[in-house]
C-alpha cells in the first residue's frame, strides 16, 4: 500500500510538472488527466472510494471533452513536447524545486502520514465519504439549489459568449 | 442580449454578493465570490468589441487566480486549525495567502495592474458596476478577517495603493484609466484604516461608491472617454459640467464636500494611533490624485477652447438618458459633509 501510494503522489507530481511546464495543448492536457487520474488513486489511498469514484467520472470526462476541444482548437504541425527547448527549462525548474521542498520537508515525512477515512475509530457502519454524500442531500439542500443555480449561470455564461457568428464574443465585430 | 438572460445575469450579480455576505463558512464565501465573477462576464462582453473582450478575459484570469487563492488558503486553514469560519481564520500562511488574494481581487496596489487595463475596455456603465457592486464582497471578507490580519501587510497594501493610484493616473488621458487610479487610491485609504476602525473603512467605502457612481454618470452623461471630449462637455450640458467640477474635487477630498469626511476622519484616527509619518504619507499622496482631479476640472470646466459656433449648441438637444441617478449621487457627492456625525453614528 505505501509503494502503491508513494507511487500515486510521486505520479501526482509529475502529472502537474507536466502541466505548469507549459507545453503544447496535447500534451499539457495529458498531463492534466494524468494528474487527476493518479490524484483520484491517492484519494482510494485515504479510504475516499466513493469520492474518488466520483472524481474519476465527472472530473475525467470533463477532462476528457476539454482534451477533445483544445486538440481541436490548437491543431499544429509540431506542438512543443516536454524535450523541446523551449519547455525543458521550466520542466527542469519546477523538478528541482520539487526536489528542494522534499529535502526540506524530508524529516516530517513518515508513514502513517496518511491516514484513512475514518481510520481511527474501531468499528463503524457508514463510511465517511458515503454519509457526506447522504448529509449532502439532506442537510445540504439548499447548496444543492445554489449549486444547481450556479450550474445553470454557467450554461447561459458559456452560450452568451460563444454564440454563433458576430452575436459572440469569441469574434470580432 | 436576450431579456431572460440578462434577468438571470443580473439576478445573478445580486445573488453572488448577497451569499458572501450572508456566510460565515469559506465555501460559501467562495461560492459568492465564483457566481459574482460568472455573471458579469457576459455583461462585461456585451459590446463584442476587441478591446471589451480582451478586458473580460483579463478580469477573468485575475478574478479566477484570486477565487483559487481563497480558496486554497481557506482549506488549509480548515486543516490546520479544522473550522472553516470566516472570523476564525487565524493560520498565517492562509492569513497572510488570503490577504492577497482579497487585494487581488479589488485591486489593491502591488496587484492593482488588471484595474486599469480592463476598466479602459468595458463601457460607463460596466464600469461603474465593476467599481462599486464587485468591491463588495471581498469587502465583506476583508471586513471580517482584520482582527487577525498582519498589520504590516495592510500598511504595506495601504501605503502602496495610494502612491501608485496617485503616480499611476499623472500621465493617463483616458478617463476610465483615471478612474481606475482614482479606485486603487480610495481602496488604499481604506486598507490603511482597517486595523484601526473598520467602521471608518465601510465610511470611505460608502462615500467612495457614491462620488465615484457621480464621476461614472457624469462621463455618461456627457458620452465622454478622454481628457480632449471634456474640453467640450460643457456644450452638452453646462450646469452639469460646473458640478462635475465639484464632484471631481469631491473625489479629491477637498473640505466643504463628501470626499473630505473619510480622509479626515483617517487621518485623525491615524494621528491617535500615533502614526505621524504614515498619516503624512497618505495626506501627501492625496496631492497627487489631487493633481490629476484638477486637471480634469481644468479641462471641463475652467477653460472654454475656441470652437466654431454650431458646435457649441447641443444642450439645446434633449437627452435621452436617466438623470435620477446622476442627480442623486452628484448631490449626495457634494453636500453630505455636514452629516458626518450621523453617517459615523449609522456605522459604529
Amino acid at each position: 500500500m505505501t509503494y502503491l501510494v508513494s507511487l500515486f503522489l510521486f505520479g501526482l507530481v509529475v502529472g502537474l510538472v507536466a502541466v505548469a511546464s507549459n507545453p503544447a495543448p496535447y500534451f499539457a492536457a495529458l498531463g492534466l488527466v494524468v494528474a487527476a487520474g493518479v490524484g483520484c488513486g491517492v484519494l482510494i489511498g485515504h479510504g475516499g472510494l466513493f469520492l474518488s469514484l466520483v472524481l474519476f467520472l465527472i472530473y475525467l470526462g470533463g477532462m476528457l471533452v476539454v482534451f477533445a476541444y483544445s486538440a481541436a482548437l490548437a491543431a499544429e504541425p509540431f506542438p512543443e513536447s516536454w524535450v523541446d527547448r523551449s519547455v525543458i527549462w521550466y520542466v527542469l525548474v519546477y523538478l528541482i524545486g520539487v526536489v528542494a521542498v522534499a529535502g526540506l520537508f524530508w524529516g516530517g515525512w513518515y508513514e502513517s502520514s496518511w491516514v484513512v477515512v475514518d481510520g481511527l475509530k474501531g468499528f463503524f457502519v457508514l463510511r465517511g465519504d458515503v454519509s457526506g454524500v447522504a448529509l449532502m442531500y439532506s442537510f445540504g439542500g439548499g447548496m444543492l439549489v445554489v449549486c444547481a443555480w450556479v450550474l445553470l449561470l454557467t450554461l447561459f455564461v458559456v452560450l452568451e459568449l460563444t454564440r454563433g457568428l458576430s452575436r459572440g464574443a469569441l469574434r470580432a465585430v | 442580449m436576450n431579456p431572460y438572460v440578462l434577468a438571470i445575469l443580473i439576478a445573478s450579480l445580486g445573488m453572488g454578493t448577497t451569499i458572501t455576505f450572508a456566510s460565515s463558512h469559506w465555501l460559501l464565501a467562495w461560492m459568492g465570490l465564483e457566481i459574482n465573477t460568472l455573471a458579469i462576464i457576459p455583461l462585461m462582453s456585451k459590446q463584442h468589441h476587441p478591446r471589451a473582450v480582451e478586458a473580460t478575459t483579463k478580469y477573468f484570469l485575475t478574478q479566477a487566480t484570486a477565487a483559487a487563492m481563497i480558496l486554497f488558503a481557506s482549506t488549509t486553514n480548515a486543516w490546520v486549525t479544522g473550522t472553516w469560519n470566516i472570523a476564525q481564520l487565524s493560520d498565517p500562511t492562509a492569513v497572510a495567502l488570503i490577504s492577497i488574494a482579497l487585494a487581488l481581487k479589488m485591486g489593491l496596489a502591488p496587484a492593482h495592474f488588471w484595474l486599469p487595463e480592463v476598466l479602459q475596455g468595458l463601457d460607463l456603465t460596466t464600469g461603474l458596476i465593476l467599481s462599486t457592486w464587485q468591491k463588495l464582497a471581498p469587502f465583506a471578507l476583508i471586513i471580517q478577517i482584520s482582527p487577525n490580519m498582519h498589520p504590516a501587510i495592510l500598511t504595506a497594501l495601504g501605503l502602496c495603493s495610494t502612491l501608485v493610484g496617485g503616480w499611476g493616473g499623472l500621465n493617463q488621458t483616458q478617463l476610465r484609466k483615471i478612474l481606475a487610479y482614482s479606485s486603487i487610491a480610495h481602496l488604499g485609504w481604506m486598507i490603511i484604516v482597517l486595523q484601526f476602525a473598520p467602521q471608518l473603512t465601510l465610511l470611505t467605502l460608502a462615500t467612495y461608491i457614491v462620488m465615484t457612481s457621480a464621476a461614472f454618470l457624469t462621463l455618461k452623461a456627457s458620452s465622454s472617454t478622454k481628457i480632449n471630449t471634456l474640453a467640450t462637455a460643457w456644450t452638452k450640458a453646462p450646469s452639469l459640467a460646473a458640478l462635475a467640477t465639484l464632484s471631481l474635487l469631491s473625489l479629491g477630498g477637498l473640505p466643504p464636500l463628501t470626499g473630505f469626511m473619510p480622509k479626515w476622519l483617517i487621518l485623525q484616527e491615524l494621528t491617535k494611533q500615533s502614526l505621524p509619518l504614515t498619516a503624512t504619507i497618505m495626506a501627501l499622496s492625496a496631492l497627487l490624485s489631487l493633481y490629476f482631479y484638477l486637471r480634469l476640472c481644468y479641462a471641463m470646466a475652467l477653460t472654454i477652447a475656441p470652437n466654431v459656433n454650431n458646435s457649441s449648441a447641443p444642450w439645446q438637444l434633449l437627452s435621452t438618458q436617466s438623470t435620477l441617478p446622476l442627480a442623486l449621487t452628484t448631490v449626495a457627492a457634494l453636500a453630505l459633509l455636514p452629516a458626518t456625525p450621523a453617517v459615523l453614528a449609522m456605522l459604529t
